[in-house]
């Protein structure tokens, strides 16, 4: 009975837990500059589904390795086709997007 | 203004027309805006500018650009640059056309009008930049070429400019070093020419140019 009441209290726990951002990383063609992708970091921080209480804004570019990584908000769904809208509109060329998990390591993403 | 200083503040302007509206590299983004104020020196005489930059999409920018010189606002000079842009994996670069025209907004002022045709590329470290442009009766060509040594939020670039100059009055070519360093939307510039080659005038010294940016 107390091992029923203690796995039920840390089930209680978890779930009263406020759940992590899932971060995403997609490629992206032409970033070399960290102050030529300004417009990328400011359109992609704007998008609702973006946590900007994480890195800069929601944002981090790593533009030696030509990746944009950004935080979604908890239970919000990542919108693809306006994640690539606001990358061109800030003057570069998105190839694909993954899932970031917490090794590092990137996970096809599907919708 | 003394007809000497106009005729040396035109010469200037001949370098100040032959680069890129305030800044090649940014912004490249939909609705971006910048201004930038330079400070630049030659033949003895010393020109302010004040540029500003607003850009459609990447493919379509405004720009102008005003000088002040010895108590006195010049003529404003009004462009429109057409960018083609190509992102290419580590590469990114672009083909400019820029059509520009002179307003006669100063004392002695007078309409007149160039372009300019651009090619630049840049890694994340190497930057290179070719400008050919012809305004009134002078025809041009600059080259940046350099190093960049990217940070996180921040970045400098060292670059070697050459410029040659054809024109009525004299041609000349002029090199030195150029340095530029960017911290989040802040961008400086400082850069020293030297005349290294002088025909049919009587130009004297290097150019020196000092600029300070914000992009938005």
């Amino acid at each position: 009975m107390s091992y029923l009441f203690k796995i039920v209290a840390f089930a209680s726990a978890l779930a009263s837990f406020p759940a992590h951002a899932e971060n995403y990383v997609v490629d992206v063609n032409g970033i070399v500059c960290q102050f030529c992708s300004l417009g990328v970091a400011k359109k992609v921080s704007k998008l609702p589904f973006v946590d900007r209480s994480q890195f800069n804004n929601g944002v981090l570019v790593e533009a030696e390795e030509q990746k944009v990584v950004f935080a979604v908000k908890p239970g919000a769904t990542m919108d693809r086709q306006a994640l690539f809208a606001a990358i061109e509109d800030g003057g570069y060329d998105p190839i694909e997007v993954y899932e970031l998990l917490p090794d590092g390591e990137r996970r096809a993403w599907s919708p | 203004m003394k007809p000497f200083a106009l005729a040396a503040l035109l010469l200037t302007s001949a370098v100040a027309h032959a680069h890129q509206p305030v800044m090649d590299m940014a912004p490249r983004w939909d609705g971006g805006y910048g201004f930038q104020t330079r400070v630049e020196r030659f033949d003895d005489v010393t020109t302010t500018w004040l540029e500003g930059v607003y850009t459609w999409d990447r493919s379509v920018r405004a720009t102008f650009k005003l000088p002040y010189h010895d108590g006195d606002l010049g003529d404003l000079v009004l462009g429109v640059p057409l960018k083609r842009y190509f992102n290419q994996g580590a590469k990114t670069g672009n083909w400019s056309f820029t059509p520009q025209v002179q307003l006669p907004t100063g004392e002695d002022g007078e309409w007149d009008a160039g372009a300019s045709f651009s090619y630049s590329t840049e890694t994340s470290s190497f930057y290179q930049l070719y400008d050919l442009y012809t305004w009134g009766d002078r025809t041009g060509l600059d080259v940046n070429l350099g190093l960049a040594f990217p940070g996180r939020g921040s970045g400098l670039y060292t670059l070697w400019d050459v410029s040659l100059l054809a024109s009525d009055e004299g041609d000349r070519v002029q090199t030195g070093p150029v340095f530029v360093y960017f911290r989040k939307n802040v961008i400086f510039r400082a850069e020293y020419k030297h005349l290294v080659y002088e025909r049919n005038s009587d130009w004297d010294g290097g150019f020196v140019n000092v600029g300070l940016g914000f992009v938005f």
